[in-house]
């Protein structure tokens, strides 16, 4: 899952709690399983080898996560882009190096959604070499899905975090709410805000999490599909919403859009707090 | 013990269902929670390129009812009409779409007020052959479209001619959208015919030039409602009688005033759509008009969709018209009238109308549909005005199947 995850459930028993925490842990266990690419047995490893050749097969959860990823490009107006993923074979973060224009434009033309092709139960990635990466959502789904199991299962005090995106279960059992810090995003020991959140969810998209700097420059993980380069308006943004997924979502369709961020986190109505390249903050509570 | 397995397996299936059925709501829950998803491709360009055909069926016939009109029951106007339709998009930001049409029509409409027929069924005003079409370009802009089109439609005796341009532009968060429009048209009547009435005859054909405005604001005042505000201003001169009735002057000029309102309901329990409109009309020639839309759209299993329709209009006279006297089919005088006109389109009536349509998709690419619609209209049916005993009961119905394909 790429980040320190926990589970952390109040008002039970220790016994109780532990057995609780290992269905969560299992639920998310399922969702990465399914829906990493770095699995080979993952549904989206399937779909990705069979790119350009044939229709892959795919279940109810899958055409639901399918249709999400339809209403995000749409929402995103095009930017929140599951097929950019292949990009990464530019963008190689190890190595941080700028990648040469001739390695990266031939990989432009595999990125598009709007050519996927869905039927009810099956999918079918246009073109060779097209891929699928879940990256920008699985991480908030495991958490929704896990704490709606933990929920399901009689918890009611806790939250599930992971890496930094949490979906509340339910306040403290004295009814306050937990108390969330946001990272600053220049300073890793630093906080720049400590949010309350008793019910729904936070999630954090950044330009730190995951970056290498060349010539003064800083290049980040979240890339635009239509450069093909990394954005760079916002150092940060956290957005408070009813789910995980809503709120990790709009968080990296509001890095996407640059400027335009600030005005698609208003139309949200949601609670945020976003910091942009010159440390400035920008917020709604 | 087979049996014990059997519901143990339809337990696990239960509990499955249940589990992608919540997991499924979460998804679609996290989906309903973006910003308008629905909406902010409003102004995106079709992705899709379209052909399609429609064929028209229309038929209309008038009944003596009254005493006053007794025995004026007669068919008077078939119209059958093929149009082809395409629309093609390029490179995302613009499209190109045209459609042409060609009708034949035979039968007549009455000389006078209900009654005086051509012998022969093709008389200058019908037994007709006409072509039509238009073609539109749009540019797709991130917050609007421009829309410019051209229109041409022709029959033996008739000439129109078009253009028009038009716009939208969105707010910011796409809820709120303005149109603005203009057009010109220009149309020619041949005049130097056999079937033109005597007086009338001129080797000069009669000219006629309409500009019109339009001034509309669409709305998206709640998930599932939009409404919309629609404005139009015409001013038209030139030739506005009619060449084949013979007690017809009409002023040289028209304006018009339509002010229309729209209101979408979507109902998410049957996942269906309620249209509702009305429209005010109103012009120099003192015609006033009022016109109800009702329609629901309900989308079947298997890409099924069934729509109901039912309509009302009602308009009053024209200043000028001269309406029947005691007995219909002697000539009411018109001396000393600058205008006149026996034309019952003219006269105060009510219409009420109503329609289905049923659609159905195959796969993403084909569309097929089929439309029935039945109207009748009477003297006495109208809220505005009183109406003209002696103008028989008008009786409409039209048949319309198409078939598209996205491409």
């Amino acid at each position: 899952m790429g980040g320190a995850c926990e589970i952390l459930l109040d008002g039970l028993g220790k016994k109780e709690a532990k057995k609780l925490s290992a269905l969560g842990i299992k639920e998310v266990g399922r969702i990465e399983r399914k829906y990493s690419r770095y699995r080979k047995e993952s549904i989206v490893s399937k779909i990705n080898a069979a790119a350009g050749v044939d229709w892959t097969e795919c279940d109810q959860e899958t055409a639901g996560l399918l249709e999400y990823t339809e209403m995000l490009y749409q929402s995103s107006g095009g930017l929140f882009d599951v097929t950019s993923g292949v990009l990464r074979r530019a963008w190689d973060f190890d190595k941080a190096a700028v990648p040469d224009p001739e390695e990266l434009f031939p990989l432009l033309p595999l990125v598009g959604w709007n050519r996927v092709e869905r039927r009810e139960n099956a999918v079918r990635l246009p073109d060779e070499g097209m891929q699928l990466d879940f990256g920008g959502i699985g991480k908030e789904y495991a958490a929704d899905a896990a704490a709606e199991v933990l929920c399901d299962h009689g918890a009611r005090h806790g939250y599930v975090n992971l890496a930094g995106d949490i979906k509340v279960i339910g306040p403290r059992p004295d009814g306050e709410a937990w108390v969330i810090g946001i990272r600053d995003p220049r300073n890793p020991a630093g906080l720049i805000a400590s949010i309350p959140v008793g019910a729904g969810a936070i999630a954090t998209s950044g330009d730190y999490e995951r970056f290498f700097e060349s010539c003064g420059r800083r290049y980040c993980h979240i890339i635009n599909p239509v450069t093909g380069f990394p954005v760079t308006f916002w150092r940060s943004v956290t957005v408070l919403a009813p789910l995980a997924t809503t709120a990790g979502s709009c968080t990296t369709i509001a890095m996407l859009m640059g400027q335009d961020g600030l005005n698609y986190l208003k139309e949200t109505g949601f609670k945020y707090l976003a910091v942009d390249q010159s440390g400035r903050t920008y917020y709604h509570h | 013990m087979f049996h014990e397995l059997n519901d143990m397996r339809k337990q696990r299936e239960l509990c499955q269902n249940r589990k992608a059925s919540v997991l499924g709501a979460l998804l679609a829950s996290a989906a309903m929670l973006l910003p308008l998803a629905n909406l902010v491709y409003a102004d995106a360009a079709p992705e899709k390129g379209m052909v399609g055909i429609k064929y028209l069926n229309y038929h209309d016939s008038q009944t003596g009812d009254t005493p006053l009109t007794a025995g004026m029951s007669r068919d008077r106007i078939d119209v059958n009409a093929l149009s082809f339709m395409g629309m093609v998009p390029i490179d995302g930001k613009w499209t190109i779409a045209g459609t042409f049409i060609e009708d034949s029509v035979t039968g007549a409409s009455p000389a006078y007020h209900g009654w005086g027929f051509p012998a022969e069924t093709a008389s200058g005003a019908s037994g007709d052959l006409r072509h039509a079409g238009d073609l539109n370009v749009t540019r797709y802009f991130s917050r609007g479209t421009l829309t410019l089109g051209t229109s041409y439609s022709e029959e033996s005796d008739y000439k129109s001619l078009g253009c028009s341009l038009n716009g939208t532009l969105s707010t910011e968060s796409k809820n709120t959208t303005l149109s603005l429009g203009t057009a010109l048209n220009s149309d020619t009547i041949d005049l130097d015919r056999d079937t033109v009435v005597g007086g009338k005859r001129n080797p000069d054909p009669g000219r006629k030039t309409v500009f019109s405005g339009l001034l509309g604001v669409t709305r998206v005042v709640a998930q599932n409602d939009i409404m919309q505000m629609t404005m139009t201003m015409t001013h038209g001169y030139g030739y506005y009688s009619d060449p084949y009735k013979d007690p017809d002057i009409r002023p040289g000029h028209r304006n018009m005033f339509t002010f229309m309102t729209r209101w979408n309901h979507h109902f998410e329990g049957p996942n269906g759509t309620a249209r509702l409109s009305y429209r005010y009309y109103s012009d120099s020639f003192g015609i006033k008009g009022h016109t109800f839309d009702a329609e629901y759209v309900q989308p079947l299993s298997n890409d099924w969709q069934i729509t109901p329709l039912v309509r009302y209009y009602s308009q009053s006279a024209a200043d000028f018209y001269v309406p029947t006297g005691s007995d219909p089919l002697v000539m009411t005088p018109t001396t000393g009238m600058a205008h006149y006109s026996e034309d019952q389109r003219l006269s105060a009536f009510g219409a009420l109308s109503f329609g289905i349509k049923i659609s159905k998709e195959f796969g993403d690419e084909w569309l097929a549909d089929v439309k029935y619609e039945h109207s009748q209209q009477c003297y006495d049916w109208g809220i505005n005005g009183k109406g003209d005993p002696g103008i028989p009961t008008f009786n409409m119905r039209a048949i319309q199947i198409g078939v598209s394909r996205k491409f």
